[in-house]
């Protein structure tokens, strides 16, 4: 049953404190209005707050697929996708388009194994949106809740937004284990994020490695907290000292791996296997498979996406992968089946734990000045010829925020000229030896 | 310059705002530009600008420019300035 009888949802600074029959009440009567809505999916600006969670439930109760999306996107954003995929309402947003939808034209209904549409990363220039079927969501939650031991005595608090896969899971993890979710949007920067660490004795905290590094420079204390017992984190490589520091702080440090496309996780490296498999992502989440072919890593489970949808009508189609999912990363598996992912297929780079494509970044400047993308730990450099302090900086927060991504992730640099190959492409790797 | 106007510079910088912008009044999460990456690019901005250690609580309770400003002069730095 989704969400456990014993799931409990809590609003932090609120008396919203929703326990299993109140929960499902609530959840009810969501979806009682929801269907006064004409047909469609549901797009959702996803915060970390009670009113976005009974919504996302409501229209799961009532089987509507629901997007949950960026509730700052921007406006020109927001109505691209609106346009596109014709949905029902938009709600929660900060800048809705203004004016009625455009109601659906005679196409056809979305697929009846439809439940969840999910943005795989920021970019303006990668729209398309993840289709995830009931099923996989529902497996995906009960893998997790498994693997890492969840269950009626845990508690989280929203750490990530829930609009990203990663934040998403601890939600759906927790919901189908009868565990607790203390809804906050403070950011762990703030003292009243901490406060409700202890006043809703939290035992876990999920993070990724941006926020590893700010919990080490607040000289993150386990002493201060003490019910804190269990951290976990994705989202990208995080640094092995880093890895090393943390898990002497916790009970149970997990590191994980996971992708938008197979709704969130693929594998868990187990706490006891920390210390003998350093680097490892560690080993498929129950139900799952991993192969490796021709260097790339390649996940089969029932958690894998349908497919993507660019429009209204793929929301109609049914499964397109199989539970097959190329995830474009390339890997090693051990004689006892740990992964270590060694890199990228394609031109991405995962900054802040989101997912940006390098491509994507040179076309968007291609109107302004000759430029190249290449990347690094949580970092994009951009190489232009010659640009100003002054520009480089504009050009940062005009990526940031073309991209959604924080304008610090974009290194942007000058050269006299960028490096070609004799074939006249970029030379990348000349520009990576130079970082 | 006093250590306002220095203070006003470390912020224009670490939040990557232009050389022009007003930042008396900002507060930590009321613009974009202030989130808590750029926070902990302040702080280090800060610390080195102003040769201080800014320990846990003071970075979790610096939730303005007034704030951070007060930081300072606790620090004993421009004590009589404001």
């Amino acid at each position: 049953m989704f969400p456990h009888p014993q799931a409990r949802v809590f609003a932090a600074g609120t008396a919203d404190d929703l326990t299993a029959q109140a929960l499902t009440d609530r959840i009810e009567h969501v979806a009682e209005r929801l269907a006064t809505l004409p047909p469609g999916p549901l797009f959702c600006g996803m915060r970390n707050d009670l009113v976005s969670v009974l919504r996302y439930l409501g229209a799961w109760h009532s089987g509507r697929p629901v997007a949950l999306l960026d509730p700052e996107l921007p406006g020109a954003v927001l109505a691209d996708l609106a346009r596109r995929f014709r949905p029902a309402a938009l709600l929660g947003f900060a800048n809705a388009p203004d004016g009625p939808l455009r109601r659906p034209a005679d196409g056809p209904a979305p697929h009846p194994d439809l439940a969840l549409l999910l943005a795989t990363s920021g970019s303006t220039g990668d729209p398309k949106l993840v289709r995830l079927s009931r099923r996989a969501v529902l497996d995906n939650a009960a893998a997790i809740a498994s693997a890492l031991s969840i269950g009626p005595g845990v508690v989280s608090p929203t750490s990530l937004p829930m609009h990203y896969s990663y934040g998403l899971s601890v939600l759906n993890s927790h919901l189908i284990a009868g565990a607790a979710v203390v809804l906050t949007d403070d950011s762990l920067l703030q003292r009243s994020f901490w406060n409700d660490v202890d006043a809703y004795a939290c035992t876990s905290l999920a993070a990724v490695p941006y926020q590893y590094t700010m919990l080490q420079r607040l000289r993150f204390d386990r002493a201060n907290h003490p019910t804190l017992t269990t951290l976990t984190q994705a989202g990208g490589r995080l640094d092995e000292a880093l890895v090393k520091e943390f898990a002497a702080q916790a009970d149970r440090f997990y590191v994980m791996y996971g992708q938008t496309e197979a709704t969130a996780r693929i594998a868990v490296l187990p706490p006891d296997r920390l210390a003998d498999k350093p680097g490892s992502v560690g080993v498929t989440v129950p139900g799952g498979r991993l192969s490796v072919e021709a260097g790339e890593v390649v996940y089969h489970g029932s958690n894998v996406m349908m497919g993507y949808a660019h429009t209204a009508a793929d929301l109609a189609l049914g499964d397109e992968l199989g539970g097959v999912l190329r995830t474009g990363d390339l890997g090693e598996l051990d004689s006892e089946g740990f992964l270590t992912i060694t890199g990228r297929l394609r031109r991405i780079a995962k900054v802040f734990g989101i997912r940006v494509n390098l491509d994507d970044i040179e076309r968007l400047l291609h109107d302004a000045e000759p430029a190249a993308a290449t990347s690094g730990d949580d970092r994009v450099t951009v190489w232009t010829e010659g640009l100003a302090a002054a520009d480089r900086a504009a050009l940062a927060r005009r990526l940031g925020a073309e991209l959604r991504v924080h304008w610090s992730a974009f290194d942007v640099r000058s050269i006299d000229r960028l490096p070609l190959l004799s074939t006249g492409k970029i030379d990348y790797r000349a520009l990576e030896s130079l970082t | 310059m006093n250590h306002l106007d220095r203070l006003r510079a470390v912020f224009r910088m670490a939040l990557n705002l232009p050389a022009d912008a007003d930042v008396d009044g900002l507060e930590y999460r009321a613009v974009p530009q202030w989130d808590s990456l750029a926070h902990m690019a302040l702080i280090a901005a800060m610390e080195d600008e102003f040769s201080v250690m800014i320990d846990t609580d003071e970075m979790i309770d610096m939730a303005s420019f007034a704030k951070a400003a007060e930081l300072l002069e606790k620090h004993g730095i421009g004590a009589t300035a404001l």
